[in-house]
């Protein structure tokens, strides 16, 4: 098991704990608005997890506290409870935010590559990070932009301004972006929000084969792309967990009623 | 309807009449100041560029005016007095003279001069000439016959040879500064000018010298009669004089006359008028002897503003590099560190009152802090501090508001790639926010390059013939020296009387003026165009 703390922090190791993530009891406010109340949930290994729930109801709030990027915002704090990866509780005071986040990468809403080169857009963790090598960030940025489907579309115009790419080829960008950094857990907060059918069903197809080497939990309004894309489904209410089990049984078979409602369209 | 019309009218004059104004300042100072930046033919003229200011020399003869710049009026009178001098040398060398003072004002006169001032000068250098013969005949026979003149000098024929000889003491030290001669070269060169002497070979300068300390010691004994009965103190001295005449020196008597008026100070003369009177006198010749040359002077408006525009882009570079520096600092912290709060909002309300007030306060705070309490002087470094702090308002509101016109995305996402705060700050924040804090730095040059008030009392001087850069002895003292600046320039010109000709410099600063600060925008605005293309989302 690695450490957060340790600056090494590059090798993937299988992990005997299926569990990827662990939430235990987690209360979560802005200043006096407690937006999260009392979430305990796993995120399994390897598996898409889809939080899904009306607008408010924190499932993004709840992302961002698994690589602490709520700390950027004031007045945001930890009421109780732990977030547990990997074994470690990354609210502790020895955990480096940035390790953790090298370790967790996250893909936005809007697609928002910076406004640099294709090459260098993907390079840029490995930049930050201190790498030197020419032919290794080289490697690293072929890998990044297969894997994320994108190489055979770009390969003839890395030095391009990411902006001239579409909006579909900009959200894949930003994810091979988060792959170069080689993380364990990524976190996609609605990715596909602001595209249309055909770049959806690309980064779905993506997603779905990213599900093999990776960790996946994502945000969505989108109840069919939960259905299709995710192993598991967490439905949020009001900053609380009303759900979590299999997409199979919350889709045909949910035990709650406010699931039901929601999935049915009755609110929302 | 008709409200709508007299509104839509009204507004409409104003506008005009604004652009009116703007083009009748613009009009006026190009038309104006065009006068002194180019010549009349259409060239530039690089004299106004290049130099440093100096007095204007205006010479007037017969109706028409020749205008010398300090150094050129200089050389003209050098030339002149150069000539005057040649021609006392010997008759036999004046033609020679005469030829090398034609081809000397063939020189000075080569010069784009139109031809009527070289007829001028021409005119003009003819007249010396006479006027320079005719002293020359004049000294050559008071020297020759001292006894004839002594009604023109007003004293005894007595007392004419010390005249003569307190002359040519006077000529000769006149002559030992001028051409830096030694002492032994001095004997020569008074031979030289010992009247009887007209053929000087290089073989009987022996001879010359003894002719001219036998020339002395006829003459002198008769001097030292005069004193001799008035005054101890010189009476020893006459007394080792007469034991030992031969061996006198020239330096000898040089210090013996010298000492004439400190015994005049001690009025221990009975004689003292006619010492008082024979003074008058040896000053009325030496003077009669120097050419003087009469003109008109102008302060100021005899040459160019180079170290003015040299001063004033140094101000305006480092100024600017301080403000950039510290103004980024605070947006940075302003938009990126700081938590909203009371604090927060009492640095944002304190830097919009520093907007607001007036530059002349900034110029007194300059000189409190930076002049008198850290004892900087009036120096560059004074002027860069007090021009910062003038225009950090404006860096700092301009700079905090392009960064926090950079998406959020760009932190998010760079901080989410594992990026911490600073490096966050520098890949993705800071680069994308220089085309406007570029811009809000335009508005800062114009400023910071048109204030007088702040620099006043800082960073400017009126006058320094030195260039920034000439003269240091040790780098550090670059920061500390004043520098003229082109505001301040225009401001002391027309603080001077004012004439034709310092009217014309303040129009053709202005005009340098004016096109300096649209050259250094300009060139913010291409800076600023190629950032954009760069770093453009």
């Amino acid at each position: 098991m690695t450490s957060f703390t340790k600056p090494t922090v590059k090798k993937k190791k299988p992990s005997k704990s299926l569990n990827a993530i662990e939430v235990n009891d987690l209360s979560f406010a802005y200043g006096k608005n407690e937006v999260l109340n009392s979430i305990s949930l796993e995120i399994l290994r390897n598996k898409v997890t889809s939080f899904i729930g009306p607008s408010g109801c924190g499932k993004s709030t709840l992302l961002r506290c698994f690589n602490r990027m709520n700390e950027l915002l004031e007045n945001a704090r930890i009421i109780k409870g732990s977030v547990v990866v990997e074994g470690h509780d990354i609210y502790e005071k020895t955990v480096d935010p940035i390790e953790l986040r090298k370790r967790i990468g996250m893909v936005f809403q809007n697609s928002n590559p910076f406004p640099k080169t294709i090459y260098q857009n993907v390079a840029y963790g490995l930049k930050i990070q201190g790498v030197k090598s020419k032919r290794k960030i080289d490697e690293i940025v072929e890998n990044s932009l297969i894997q994320a489907a994108l190489w055979d579309e770009v390969k003839d115009r890395l030095n391009a301004n990411a902006y001239e790419l579409s909006g579909g080829q900009q959200q894949r960008l930003c994810i091979a972006r988060t792959l170069a950094v080689e993380p364990e857990i990524i976190l996609m907060d609605e990715p596909c929000s602001s595209l249309d059918p055909v770049a959806t069903a690309r980064v779905e197809e993506l997603i779905f084969n990213l599900k093999q080497n990776y960790t996946i939990v994502i945000v969505t309004h989108n109840m069919q792309q939960a259905g299709r894309i995710s192993d598991l489904t967490a439905f949020f209410y009001l900053g609380k967990l009303i759900e979590f089990d299999e997409t199979k049984k919350i889709f045909i078979n949910p035990k709650m009623k406010q699931t039901e409602d929601y999935i049915c369209g009755k609110f929302g | 309807m008709m409200l709508e019309k007299t509104i839509f009218c009204i507004t409409r004059v104003l506008t005009y009449f604004i652009l009116f104004c703007a083009c009748f300042i613009f009009w006026d100072i190009i038309s104006k100041g065009s006068r002194k930046v180019f010549h009349k033919e259409g060239f530039i003229n690089w004299e106004f560029f290049t130099e440093s200011p100096q007095t204007l020399h205006v010479i007037e003869h017969d109706g028409e005016t020749l205008e010398l710049s300090s150094e050129n009026y200089f050389s003209f009178k050098r030339s002149l007095s150069d000539a005057a001098w040649k021609l006392l040398i010997t008759k036999s060398q004046f033609k020679e003279v005469k030829e090398r003072l034609v081809n000397n004002l063939n020189d000075l006169t080569e010069t784009p001069s139109p031809s009527s001032q070289k007829n001028l000068l021409h005119d003009y250098i003819e007249n010396e000439k006479k006027e320079a013969k005719e002293k020359f005949n004049f000294w050559l026979d008071m020297l020759e016959n001292p006894s004839n003149h002594a009604s023109d000098f007003e004293v005894s024929e007595e007392e004419m040879p010390y005249l003569v000889g307190r002359f040519i003491i006077a000529f000769l030290n006149q002559a030992k500064s001028k051409y830096k001669l030694l002492d032994n070269e001095l004997s020569y060169f008074s031979a030289l000018h010992y009247p009887k002497i007209d053929n000087l070979t290089p073989t009987n300068i022996e001879d010359i010298n003894l002719a001219y300390f036998n020339f002395l010691n006829e003459n002198l004994p008769k001097l030292w009669n005069v004193f001799e009965a008035k005054n101890k103190n010189l009476r020893e001295r006459v007394v080792e004089f007469d034991e030992n005449p031969s061996t006198s020196s020239f330096v000898f008597l040089e210090n013996n006359f010298k000492s004439i008026d400190e015994v005049q100070s001690l009025h221990e003369f009975n004689s003292i008028d006619l010492l008082k009177k024979i003074s008058d006198d040896l000053r009325w010749i030496s003077s009669s002897f120097r050419i003087s040359v009469d003109s008109k002077d102008y302060a100021y408006s005899g040459g160019g503003i180079f170290p003015a525009i040299a001063g004033t882009l140094l101000l305006v570079g480092g100024a600017m590099l301080i403000a950039l520096i510290i103004g980024v600092c605070c947006a940075v912290f302003l938009s990126e560190y700081g938590k909203t709060g009371k604090f927060l909002s009492l640095v944002r309300l304190s830097i919009l009152n520093l907007a607001g007030v007036p530059s002349i306060i900034f110029g007194l705070f300059g000189m409190g802090l930076f002049v008198i309490f850290l004892d900087w002087n009036v120096s560059l470094i004074a002027g860069w501090f007090t021009l910062a702090f003038m225009i950090l308002p404006v860096i700092i509101t301009a700079s905090e508001e392009s960064l926090c016109a950079i998406p959020q995305d760009f932190r998010e996402s760079s901080i989410a790639l594992g990026a911490s705060k600073w490096t966050m700050i520098k890949t993705s924040v800071l680069p994308y926010a220089l085309p406007g804090i570029l811009t809000s730095s335009i508005l800062g040059v114009a400023r910071v390059a048109g204030e007088t008030a702040p620099i006043m009392f800082t960073a400017a001087f009126a006058m320094r013939s030195e260039l920034p850069w000439e003269g240091l002895e040790k780098w550090t003292d670059f920061f500390f020296q004043g520098v003229m600046a082109l505001p301040y320039h225009i401001y002391v010109i027309s603080k001077i009387p004012q004439n034709e000709y310092t009217i014309d410099m303040q129009y053709g600063t202005a005009f340098v003026f004016l096109m300096l600060v649209f050259m250094l925008a300009s060139l913010s605005f291409v800076l600023r165009a190629r950032l954009r293309r760069k770093f453009n989302w």
